[in-house]
């Protein structure tokens, strides 16, 4: 790292509508270090690193790219000024092989005939140079989402960046391959290249970053030299003054030890040989045993895409599974109607808040009592009483800190984190015995994610069950009892609490199972 | 306070929309002051002027109703026309068929026949959408043309009235008529059967709990789905809630205004129901508000023709920009 500066952003401010999501930010790149952009969601890192990149137009501000004032209009200009970014979501294309996903929107040599040797000679000199390791024949359907990761990687690449922006890499990432990544991070930086790394996860950033950068709520708090500071000062500077951290869950510094669970009772969910194959005969669960008892937290970890989103909705009734039974307090309610789950108590937190979970068209207190529309105290079957409706409600946005205009506010006005709060809240509204909670904090600031992690600890000591399936190691880790890794729609394994050990977790997440 | 800031784009909406129609009145070299006294006061300057505004407003808020109420449900219903002609088929046949019942019995007869023909007619694209998950678009257009089949061989078949000179049937019993609320001007008490509906469409959507199903479903199919809400079910029964309005606002054509079945009953009634429901942004409780404006503007249009010999598809021009208006006064409150 020298003391060269490669981009500076100046007073960046930036609204959408009349939220200010930047207001002034200052940063500055220096060459050959890996910056990290820490804070919570809503902080405004991606949309700081969207405009650097040209996806987004800056309302004022300026930016400097090795000290020429430039204007960056499209992702285009970004790559011209040897600017890449690798985002939370790929835009790839499945049939296509890894290489040709490169090479896509570049000059390639033998346009007619896609001749793709030199390519392929340039795309692997670049791998072995930062130990990528991707096979680039291969279709990239056919790749886990951390090789795709590599892919979009690659890319950047290929295009000849010295700036690299990473947007929350280590989402779906296993703990083996987030060191991996690191490694090759490590590897492009003692070339030259310098690395915009944005996380919410201080872990991260205290184990791979040289500077780090503390945003919250649009505005830059700090930056330091990671080598000058404590954890605890970046906590303050995440969370702010408001937030009690001694009490917090989230910064607990030991684990929480919770009562131990009592498995001599009923369990409160019980999938038997559960079994899914999906119309095409593709089987998406196999032959899945998990019970959760009263007062336990029972994890689901697993890459993204291995039957989480299946599980979640066979446990919650949404899909009738093709095989084995499911039980709830020992009763089986296997195909009973999700009305009837709902009212012997069971809750659901969809991971797809925006297609499986919310009514933008509708207001906020017709949100908070979907699913429970037909119960008391806000129906008695066949008329709804609004009144109560509404008393609630006023209550939930109170409780839940949901930003709005009141009940009566169109749903379609909440950002993504509210719309996550209101779906919390309405889970949580009804006594329930069982949660099925799928991703429930993602999308949530610091405080909000402690608050839910509050109410979880909560429904253990009223001896409820939950379900908690989650793409987030660490919170599964902090809140589980047991964690039973899902891979390819097989459960591998569950672990006890004192088996709990990242690098066991992260060998199942990749299918590999434990030699006992 | 809230009411009155959403009306206000509607009023800029109908202001704007008569200022552009004015110029091409003027273009065409007629008195703008002028038309626009017939078009917004004939309804009001006389009794008789009044009376055929109700008359209208009772089949366009029906019509209108039939398009909003699937709307809730996220369905489009463009079929208003063709359930409103075999509602009107099967009112008339019953009118026709049981001359002797007295009128106590024969009145309501007539109208549960035409609620329940029209709302069979809605529950043929229902059941399609529900079996065979086939557009509701495409099976209710169609299917007004079958309807138009059909009126055509029951006004030319063993009930067409050969004294007349166009394909109409015989007139139904008398003591099927419905009951006149005043006798002169004319108007019978249809207009209360269609503010029933108006106030039963209201309290179904926004109290019940069917009714909140409904909108759900509107709102986001697959959230209301996850969160045990027959969702197709909800699409079955707003289609055929839509039938039976609009197979109600044939009963009334039939046993109020003509007391026979005539061809071209239906009128325009489908085109400025879709355009009430639009200019209401589907919303029901707008709904009466919106048609009895469209049809102040239809009986002024007549008379403007009339007295002053501007061509009433003028008035379309009106109904159209307001609409347009409408729709861009959100485009402009979203910027």
């Amino acid at each position: 790292m020298d003391d060269e500066a490669i981009v500076e952003l100046r007073d960046i401010r930036k609204s959408f509508d009349a939220n200010v999501a930047l207001d002034g930010v200052s940063l500055s790149l220096l060459r050959a270090e890996i910056h990290g952009l820490l804070g919570g969601n809503g902080a405004g890192k991606t949309t700081l690193m969207n405009i650097l990149y040209g996806l987004y137009r800056k309302d004022s501000g300026e930016i400097l790219i090795r000290g020429q004032k430039v204007n960056i209009q499209s992702p285009r200009d970004a790559i011209q000024h040897k600017i890449g970014m690798v985002h939370q979501h790929f835009l790839q294309i499945g049939s296509y092989t890894v290489l040709e996903n490169i090479v896509l929107g570049t000059e390639v040599a033998h346009r007619f005939t896609m001749n793709l040797e030199e390519e392929a000679r340039k795309v692997q000199n670049l791998c072995e140079r930062f130990g990528l390791q991707v096979d680039v024949k291969a279709t990239l359907d056919t790749l886990p989402i951390g090789t795709r990761q590599k892919v979009e990687i690659l890319k950047a690449l290929y295009r000849g960046v010295e700036v690299l922006i990473l947007d929350e890499p280590t989402t779906n990432l296993t703990p083996q391959e987030v060191d991996t990544l690191f490694e090759s991070l490590r590897e492009m930086v003692k070339e030259g290249m310098s690395i915009v790394f944005i996380t919410h996860k201080l872990r991260e950033v205290m184990g791979i970053c040289d500077r780090i950068t503390i945003l919250r709520e649009g505005r830059k708090i700090t930056s330091m030299l990671r080598s000058d500071a404590s954890e605890e000062l970046f906590v303050r500077a995440m969370v702010g003054e408001d937030m009690n951290i001694e009490k917090s869950v989230f910064f607990a510094r030991e684990t929480y030890a919770t009562a131990s669970v009592d498995r001599t009772f009923t369990p409160i969910l019980e999938l038997k040989n559960l079994q899914l194959v999906s119309k095409e005969g593709v089987p998406l669960l196999k032959d899945i045993n998990v019970a959760v008892y009263p007062g336990e937290i029972l994890g689901v970890a697993g890459v993204a895409g291995n039957g989480q989103h299946e599980l979640a909705e066979c446990a919650a009734g949404v899909v009738r599974p093709t095989g084995g039974r499911i039980w709830m307090d020992g009763e089986d309610v296997t195909g009973a109607s999700i009305a009837d789950l709902a009212a012997k108590g069971l809750a659901y937190i969809p991971e797809d808040r925006l297609h499986d979970g919310f009514l933008p068209r509708a207001n906020v207190a017709q949100n908070l009592i979907l699913g429970y529309h037909r119960l008391q105290p806000y129906s008695d079957g066949r008329f709804i009483d609004w009144k109560t409706v509404f008393q609630k409600s006023r209550e939930f946005i109170q409780e839940y800190n949901i930003k709005t205009g009141g009940p009566q506010d169109p749903g379609g006005n909440l950002s993504g984190g509210n719309i996550q709060r209101v779906m919390i809240a309405r889970a949580f509204s009804m006594p329930c015995k069982l949660l099925v909670a799928h991703n429930p904090t993602r999308g949530l600031d610091i405080a909000s994610m402690d608050f839910v992690y509050r109410k979880l600890l909560e429904r253990k000591n009223r001896r409820n069950a939950t379900l908690l399936i989650s793409e987030d190691l660490d919170e599964l880790m902090l809140m589980s009892d047991r964690i039973a890794v899902i891979y390819r729609g097989q459960i591998l394994d569950v672990l006890e609490r004192s088996r709990f050990d990242k690098y066991t977790i992260g060998r199942l997440m990749s299918g590999i199972r434990e030699v006992a | 306070m809230m009411p009155v800031r959403r009306i206000i784009p509607y009023l800029i909406a109908i202001a704007a929309s008569f200022a552009a129609a004015g110029i091409f009145i003027a273009a065409m070299g007629f008195d703008v002051g002028r038309a626009y006294a017939t078009i917004l006061f004939t309804s009001f300057r006389t009794p008789n002027g009044f009376v055929q505004t109700l008359l209208k407003f009772i089949p366009l808020t029906l019509q209108a109703l039939a398009f909003t109420v699937p709307l809730s449900a996220g369905k489009f219903n463009i079929g208003g026309e063709g359930q409103m002609i075999v509602g009107a088929i099967g009112a008339a046949a019953v009118g026709i068929l049981f001359p002797e019942l007295p009128i106590y019995l024969l009145v309501p007869l007539v109208i549960l026949a035409g609620v329940l023909a029209g709302a069979l007619w809605g529950l043929i694209p229902a059941w399609l959408l529900y079996r065979f998950n086939i557009n509701e678009i495409l099976t209710t257009v169609l299917l007004n043309f079958v309807s138009f089949a059909l009126i055509d061989i029951a006004a030319t078949g063993p009930w067409r009235d050969p004294a007349a000179g166009h394909p109409t049937t015989i007139p139904i019993s008398a003591s099927g008529y419905l009951p006149m609320l005043i006798r002169e001007p004319p108007l019978h008490s249809g207009l209360i059967l269609a503010v029933l509906v108006v106030a039963a469409v209201y309290i179904f959507t926004s109290r019940t709990v069917s009714g909140y199903e409904l909108v759900a479903t509107g709102a986001n199919p697959g959230a209301a789905a996850v969160f045990g809400i027959n969702v197709r079910r909800m699409f079955v029964l707003s289609l055929v809630m839509a039938g039976a309005i609009a197979g109600l606002s044939g009963a009334i054509e039939v046993a109020g205004v003509q007391h026979r079945l005539i061809v071209g009953l239906q009128s325009n009634f489908l085109v400025l129901g879709l355009i009430i429901g639009l200019i209401a942004k589907g919303n029901n409780l707008a709904v009466p508000f919106v048609a009895f404006f469209i049809a102040v503007l239809e009986v002024g249009a007549s008379a403007m023709q009339r007295t002053l010999m501007i061509p009433v598809e003028m008035v379309f021009i009106v109904e159209a920009l307001v609409l347009l208006f409408v729709l861009l006064s959100d485009v402009v409150r979203r910027r």
